[in-house]
């Protein structure tokens, strides 16, 4: 009775409320979390290196990759819009529809009345923040539901860009636009692709090193908590909407010049290819957190997915199927790391 | 101010300006008066405890100090000297030298310790919310502070996978740490820390982290509010006690010189007399420790969660104690009984029913006339936002139908007539569950589910949260059902609680059933019948010779 081999469990556990739950340390670490993060782009290399040799002579080539760089900026833009809202535990379904609107009022001022190109694209950012300000005010203000009021704005930025142009393509967008984001190149590749970068880095900073992006993961965590921590919990929800309805004014305006023209379409694909992309990513590089690196990483893993599959010869429905399928899958990979995250910490609280 | 006092709860006496003076608060809801015009005073450096039933005012006081209750005109609020506006503005509490610790703590737990630790400096305006936060600095401050402090915890682990301790010590440091900020900027006195009900859900063994550090923010010179129902930690930590009865102050007495009798008698006032107490923590040693009736549950070797190969019987009209410390495995076997585990092996025998644990679901379980408390009563037990009506009768709807329709009005009559019964307050059936306190909100679901008349009551923690009075209410209610022949198996890691109303105990420790213990039972021989058993690993024999 005295003499204990075995140190029982509770006790093992019980000396000093401790930090970490005890567990082989780095090799732990290294299974767990850098596994973990690392996933995506393994698999990322995977798909690239798999289509390399089915297809090595067309996707293997630095003129393929240069296109896909330069013609998926919108999304690599469009999908940090997600970021903040998300973060705040908010879903904005509307960016897409906003980016597509946006992108009209930029070729019907410039193309339809006339106006410089430069005083239309700022009229379409300041009504992308507008909007964004109006979703933002409806859902605070009144304290409804993100995914409906959003999804209801969607329709109503939908119908907007399809009567702007009375359902026709607008051609012939000044050919400024288009130099400045797809023709020109920096290290050969479309400026474009380089704006969504610098995007990227700001929002990576902006949730990772500064107070707005803690008070964002505070808030999404426990709006109690923020609350009681003194942060202005709705004001933060409404400038989140706000940031996302500018940037995804931003994507609208890049959409044009990639396109050299201002086209009425549905969005559907583009919404699902974003939100599957903010998913995947919240799988990677900073593991069960919305960040801006993972999703950026995961638009291009998406994007290098559906280009090998069409060099393979898959028409263009394999877009629709492809994003639904990565986009639950990426939802259950995120609720995954979640709950294993929820047993860890049951275990390391016996 | 450097000293950590060691154990002793004499206060030395601190001269200078009160912490906190504050006078005449008073609060009513509707005609319902909470607080009645009460006075406190909190000096540097003093430990006072805030004692009373649910329902006394003391979160009525609590709420008023943290801003989200705003106080009827005439009251007056002193912080350091200095007069505060009241109310005191929602969230900025810790600007005017308050900082709060709730039972729920307010961690994230998806997040790091170091992003908790400094939430508050979070709060900043314009440009101020874009300046770079550097992390490596913000890691090495966190380490200096848990060291000045002298807890352990990581700034890199994650909140949720912490031991409730460490997280409820987090909880203490962040609050303790930005009123060193305000003392800072106040020539380095006042400063009140209120510890709202943190030890609730800490096990015995590791409370002594807590008060440890209790001591070392008091040694600083902080002020502390202690709102318990946990006389032990009281008596650790409190140098006086403010006792609160029906919104007024009825006693501001020292610690030292106050015996528990007289501490409970404070709380509890005229309604529980001193002899009710010594009769009920005798009430075991007048049973036999065999019971003999007929057996309404026959548990054969069922695993499930922490626990294997569990067997035992529980006999109509018994109350069968299982006591255990947290992990032990005891938590999780009313929730295994009811059919609510995944991954569950092993037989049960009902008198009705026979068969294997894994065939059972909640749903189930009720059929066949069990029925289960659950300890954690915000999330499992009711819903805050629907009226008492409904969370009392929700299990009997169908006897509430007429024609096709329910009768919402039947529901509230018979409501309000089982309000009486079991003495929840206030008696209006048609309130919110949330507007109630914990020990009313308590009786509602115990209520709900007596309605069913089980055979069965599985009790996890049936008091957590509960005043003296109304636990003793609850330990009367269920001897009369157990009277009436029903059983009942009493899971709780409150050992005077077990040792008063249990007829027969059983240990649990590392998952199994360790053993037996023989009356006449105490609190202190339960606990180390428990803690010994917990040594021994996973002994089965448990020798009880008094």
């Amino acid at each position: 009775m005295t003499t204990n081999v075995n140190t029982p469990p509770d006790q093992a556990a019980a000396p000093g409320p401790g930090g970490k739950p005890r567990s082989g340390g780095l090799s732990r670490i290294f299974n767990g979390r850098v596994a973990e993060a690392s996933l995506l782009p393994i698999a990322f290399a995977l798909v690239i290196a798999g289509f390399g040799i089915a297809r090595p002579d067309t996707f293997f080539q630095w003129s393929n990759f240069t296109s896909i760089f330069g013609l998926n900026s919108t999304q690599l833009v469009l999908v940090m819009a997600l970021l903040i809202p998300l973060t705040n535990g908010d879903l904005d379904l509307s960016v897409a529809e906003l980016s597509g609107m946006t992108g009209i009022l930029v070729g019907w001022l410039n193309v339809n009345h006339g106006w410089a190109i430069v005083p239309a694209i700022l009229v379409a950012l300041a009504v992308g923040v507008l909007c964004g300000a109006i979703n933002g005010w409806i859902i605070v203000r009144f304290d409804v539901n993100p995914f409906i009021v959003t999804l209801a704005m969607g329709s109503v930025f939908d119908g907007i860009a399809f009567w702007l142009p009375n359902q026709q393509t607008i051609p012939g967008i000044s050919t400024k636009l288009t130099d400045w984001t797809a023709l020109h190149h920096f290290l050969g590749i479309p400026l474009d692709f380089w704006y969504g970068i610098v995007i990227m880095l700001v929002f990576f900073y902006v949730l990772t090193f500064t107070p707005f992006g803690q008070r964002a993961l505070f808030i999404g965590q426990s709006r109690e908590v923020a609350r009681l921590s003194g942060f202005r919990v709705n004001s933060s929800r409404f400038w989140a909407f706000v940031v996302a309805g500018f940037i995804a004014a931003i994507s609208g305006v890049i959409n044009d010049g990639i396109l050299s023209a201002a086209t009425p379409q549905n969005q559907g694909n583009l919404l699902l290819a974003v939100y599957a992309a903010a998913f995947l990513g919240f799988t990677t590089i900073q593991p069960g957190r919305f960040n801006a690196i993972g999703a950026g990483i995961s638009v291009y893993f998406l994007a290098v997915a559906v280009n090998g599959m069409n060099l393979l010869g898959a028409q263009t429905y394999i877009q629709s199927l492809f994003y639904g399928v990565f986009l639950v899958v990426a939802v259950v990979a995120s609720r995954i790391i979640n709950r294993r995250r929820a047993a860890t910490a049951a275990r390391a609280a016996t | 101010m450097s000293g950590t006092e060691q154990t002793a709860p004499a206060f030395s006496g601190n001269s200078g300006t009160p912490a906190l003076l504050a006078s005449n608060l008073a609060k009513s809801f509707g005609a319902f008066r909470a607080l009645k015009g009460v006075d406190l005073t909190i000096n540097q450096g003093e430990v006072v405890a805030l004692l009373g039933e649910n329902g006394s005012g003391k979160s009525t006081l609590v709420k008023i100090l943290s801003g989200y209750h705003v106080p009827e005109p005439g009251g007056s609020l002193q912080m350091n000297g200095l007069d505060v506006p009241l109310p005191v503005p929602l969230g900025e509490a810790r600007t005017v030298g308050l900082g709060f610790v709730y039972q729920d703590l307010g961690l994230a737990p998806d997040l790091l310790v170091v992003e908790n630790l400094f939430v508050g400096h979070r709060v900043a305006d314009g440009l101020g919310s874009f300046a770079r936060i550097r992390w490596s600095d913000e890691r090495r401050r966190a380490r200096e502070i848990f060291e000045r402090y002298g807890v352990a915890l990581d700034p890199n682990a994650q909140v949720g996978q912490l031991r409730p301790t460490s997280q409820a010590l987090l909880a203490i440091v962040r609050a303790a740490e930005e009123l060193r900020e305000y003392r800072e900027q106040h020539g380095q006195s006042g400063g009140v820390l209120v510890l709202d009900e943190p030890t609730v859900f800490l096990p015995e063994s590791e409370k002594v982290f807590l008060f440890d550090l209790v001591r070392r923010v008091v040694g600083d010179g902080l002020g502390v509010l202690f709102v318990s129902h946990d006389m032990t930690a009281v008596r650790e930590i409190a140098h006086r006690a403010a006792v609160l009865r029906d919104g007024e102050k009825v006693g501001d007495v020292l610690v030292q010189s106050a015996s528990d009798a007289d501490l409970i008698e404070l709380v509890s006032g005229h309604r529980l007399d001193r002899s009710v107490i010594e009769q009920a923590t005798t009430y075991g040693s007048e049973q036999a420790a065999e019971a003999t009736g007929e057996v309404v549950l026959s548990v054969k070797e069922v695993s499930g969660g922490r626990l294997r190969g569990i067997s035992f019987d529980l006999h109509a009209g018994e109350i069968l104690g299982i006591a255990g410390l947290l992990g032990a495995g005891s938590e999780e076997l009313p929730y295994v009984l009811f059919g609510d585990v995944p991954n569950m092996s092993g037989e049960l025998h009902l008198p009705n029913w026979s068969g294997q644990v894994r065939e059972l679901s909640p749903s189930k379980a009720i059929s066949l006339g069990m029925a289960l408390v659950p300890a954690d009563r915000k999330q499992q037990g009711a819903v805050a936002e629907l009226p008492v009506s409904l969370n009392m009768l929700s299990l009997s709807l169908k006897s509430f139908m007429q024609s096709g329709f329910l009768r919402l009005d039947k529901l509230l009559g018979t409501a309000n007539v089982r309000a009486d019964d079991y003495d929840v307050r206030p008696r209006d059936a048609s309130l919110n569950m949330a507007s109630l306190s914990g020990g009313n909100q308590q009786k509602v679901v115990l209520a709900r589910w007596l309605e069913q008349a089980p055979r069965l009551l599985l009790l996890h923690e049936p008091t957590q949260g509960v005043d003296v009075a109304t636990r003793h209410e609850i330990y009367e209610l269920m001897r009369a059902r157990a009277a009436q022949g029903v059983g009942i198996l009493w899971v709780s890691t409150d050992f005077d609680e077990l040792a008063t109303v249990s007829h027969r105990i059983l240990l649990c420790a590392h998952g199994t059933i360790a053993g037996s213990i023989a009356p006449p039972y105490s609190r202190d021989r339960i606990t180390s019948e428990v803690y010994s058993a917990t040594a021994r690993g996973t002994a089965r024999e448990v020798t009880t010779a008094s």
